[in-house]
């Protein structure tokens, strides 16, 4: 009974009410709506720098990953990592990568970029750059003349080339000699990251082992892909203790910032929607307060006629909580409506677009929050209330009954 | 045995410098099944007396014993209790929830004291009958009048089941149609059901029709007596 006086009670002045209750509304889907385009941001720039950059997994050299020198491979070859690998379910694919820096020049300029070499068909099945080559533009390793060379698009544009155009990669051999081949453009692909699409270029492993002078096929790196991504952390451990010469590094090691973002962003908006919910929780304290002054008889005469202070204080929370509780649910409500279309048609921010892309980032956003966050913050919604009603309530717990109910 | 007794009872209020003995050695007794009015002019202690017995303020001096038990030795948790489950109230004005129903508001009391849901809307039910609004049981105070208002009060007093009632000045605000309705409820509950009920008023209508009149004056009873009402043709 209680609760169904403390609902009543709330609407007893409603358009004070209303008034905190669409503030409460809009306060929330403000935050929640620009807390779920930072998350969407930054979880598609996750998601995309996971499928197209570092893979879940990377296995390398140790010495490797301190100087990218060509001559700290895999000593091994991939082959036995390869039968580890085979035999754990939760590893989707993998790719030996031979990976060095070398100069990429034209008839026009000259620039340092990342010279991937890799087997086509099994690079395919961990990153997406494959798929990422528009239609006119080439394909992954297929047809044309020449020895095959996929570029960015970025790089392309450096070095003012086009599709089928001829580039020179020089580059240090195994030897320690400067030597280098000449490479016909058959692909350009385009990630959202013009960085990467600048430094990174796509050649075949044989070719480039040939190049360099090597007896057999190299590997610096094996690129992993999982295909439970929750399992990358065992997974890691795994491989770890079976090949000790080697370095496992997941993908928050490999790109730390891509790293900070992903952990740090969910404390962030805890703390940015908290900062919110503080600001709104002195209007309810503001509002709550009105009532209980407009009140004071009614609450002298509950406690005369012996409502003790427990069930006192636990009305006057209530209606604090189902001010707080109605305006949350509301904004979460329209924050919801408003993310989940947002989410269905992008958010294209057209002409930032270039701007963005330096920076990683791809420019049409699609927000996104999961469940946790909105049952956190219901929960959140519900301690504002608790929290707004403790001076209120305490103001009301200090009434004397027999000031209270004295006629003046 | 008295069900309320009272002894040496002092109560002075510090009004900034000035001290005002509201209550200056009070010595009463109640039985069960009276039907007392206090009088006395304006600030002559009435409401003070009235606020003591309900054990919504402590004397100064002086002991309460309701039922052998001395209420001003009772602590402020265990005396709201006391309250609840032994003194029905009738105030002046603002005896009832607005946002609830008569019935609900009869029923709250009785929530309070944690009687089933069943029981209570039954008792409900049967109180609002008794004082005339068995037809206005889903309305809400505000629309209602003052004395169907009062009514009400005096349902959700009885439905506590106290050992009392006390009201303070509970026809103050009626007119004299409204008033003489409620004094007829009033005493027909105490005819009919033995109910206890010490009230206050100013109201010479009202004190004609009580059992026994105490006269207060500066703190002191200055009269006590026996009254024969006077039967209305
Ligand atoms: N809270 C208080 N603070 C200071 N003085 C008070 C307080 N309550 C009552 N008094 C004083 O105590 C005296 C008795 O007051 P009380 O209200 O009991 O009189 P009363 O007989 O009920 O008067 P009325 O007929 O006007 O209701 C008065 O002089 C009053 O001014
Ligand atoms: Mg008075």
């Amino acid at each position: 009974m209680i609760w169904s006086v403390a609902w009543k009670n709330i609407w007893r002045n409603r358009m004070r009410s209303l008034v905190v209750v669409m503030a409460i509304a809009l306060g929330l889907l403000g935050g929640i709506f620009s807390s779920a385009v930072l998350k969407g941001t930054s979880d598609q720039r996750v998601r995309e720098a996971v499928s197209r950059e570092t893979s879940h997994l990377q296995l390398h050299n140790p010495k490797y990953i301190e100087d990218q020198e060509v001559t700290y491979f895999i000593g091994t070859g991939y082959k036995p990592i390869a039968a580890v690998l085979d035999t754990i379910r939760s590893v989707e694919a993998w790719s030996p990568r031979v990976k060095f820096m070398a100069m990429a020049g034209s008839a026009n300029a000259g620039i340092g970029v990342m010279v991937n070499g890799i087997d086509p068909d099994l690079e395919r099945q961990v990153t997406e750059i494959h798929s990422l080559i528009c239609d006119t533009c080439g394909g992954w390793f297929k047809g044309g003349r020449g020895v095959p060379i996929v570029v960015g698009q970025a790089l392309v544009k450096k070095l003012k080339v086009r599709q089928n155009s001829k580039i020179i990669l020089t580059f240090q051999d195994m030897q320690g000699n400067l030597t280098g081949g000449a490479f016909r453009i058959c692909g350009i692909y385009r990630t959202s990251n013009s960085v990467f699409d600048e430094m990174n270029v796509f050649v075949g492993r044989s070719d480039i082992c040939t190049l360099l002078g090597a007896d057999s096929l190299l590997s610096h790196e094996i690129a992993i892909r999982m295909k439970d991504p929750d399992e990358t952390a065992r997974v890691q451990k795994l491989l770890q203790s079976t090949f000790p010469d080697l370095k496992v590094q997941n993908w928050k090691e490999i790109d730390p910032i891509l790293g900070m973002l992903n952990d740090f962003m969910d404390l962030w908006l805890y703390l940015f929607m908290g900062i919110i919910l503080l600001a709104l929780g002195f209007g309810i304290v503001n509002t709550m307060l009105m009532a209980i002054l407009e009140r004071t008889r009614e609450l002298g005469m509950l406690a005369a006629i012996g409502m003790n202070k427990f069930r006192l204080f636990l009305m006057i929370m209530l209606e604090s909580v189902f001010l707080s509780l109605t305006g949350g649910i509301i904004g979460i409500i329209l924050a919801t409506g408003l993310t989940v279309y947002t989410r269905h048609t992008g958010i294209n921010l057209g002409s930032f677009a270039e701007g963005f892309e330096k920076i990683g980032y791809n420019p049409v956003l699609y927000p996104s929050l999961d469940l946790y966050f909105f049952i956190n913050l219901t929960i959140l919604v519900i301690f504002t209330g608790i929290l707004a009603s403790l001076y209120p309530a305490r103001q009301a717990l200090r009434l004397r009954p027999a000031d209270a109910v004295r006629n003046e | 045995m008295s069900i309320i007794a009272i002894e040496n009872l002092e109560k002075s209020y510090h009004d900034s410098e000035i001290e005002v003995r509201a209550l200056n050695g009070i010595n009463l007794n109640f039985e069960e099944g009276e039907f007392t009015a206090i009088v006395g002019p304006s600030g002559s202690g009435k409401t003070t007396l009235l606020n003591m017995i309900g054990g919504l303020d402590k004397p100064d001096r002086g002991t309460i014993l309701i039922g052998g038990n001395d209420i001003t030795r009772l602590s402020s948790r265990k005396l709201i209790d006391f309250r609840l489950r032994n003194i029905g109230f009738v105030f002046q004005s603002y005896n009832l929830i607005p946002v609830l129903t008569a019935m609900e508001n009869v029923e709250f009391i009785m929530h309070l004291q944690k009687i089933p849901r069943a029981d209570r809307e039954k008792r409900a039910m049967e109180l609002l009958e008794s004082v005339g609004l068995g037809d206005r049981i889903h309305s809400r105070p505000s629309k209602l009048s003052g004395g169907q208002q009062q009514r009400v009060a005096v349902a959700r007093a009885l439905a506590s089941r106290p050992a009392f009632i006390l009201a303070d000045e509970p026809t103050a605000n009626l007119d004299s149609q409204s008033t003489r309705n409620l004094l007829g409820i009033m005493e027909r509950l105490n005819h009919e059901e033995q109910v206890t009920f010490i009230f206050s008023t100013h109201d010479q209508r009202v004190v004609e029709k009580a059992h026994r009149i105490i006269v207060l004056e500066d703190g002191k009873v200055i009269t006590d007596r026996e009254n024969i009402p006077v039967v209305e043709p």
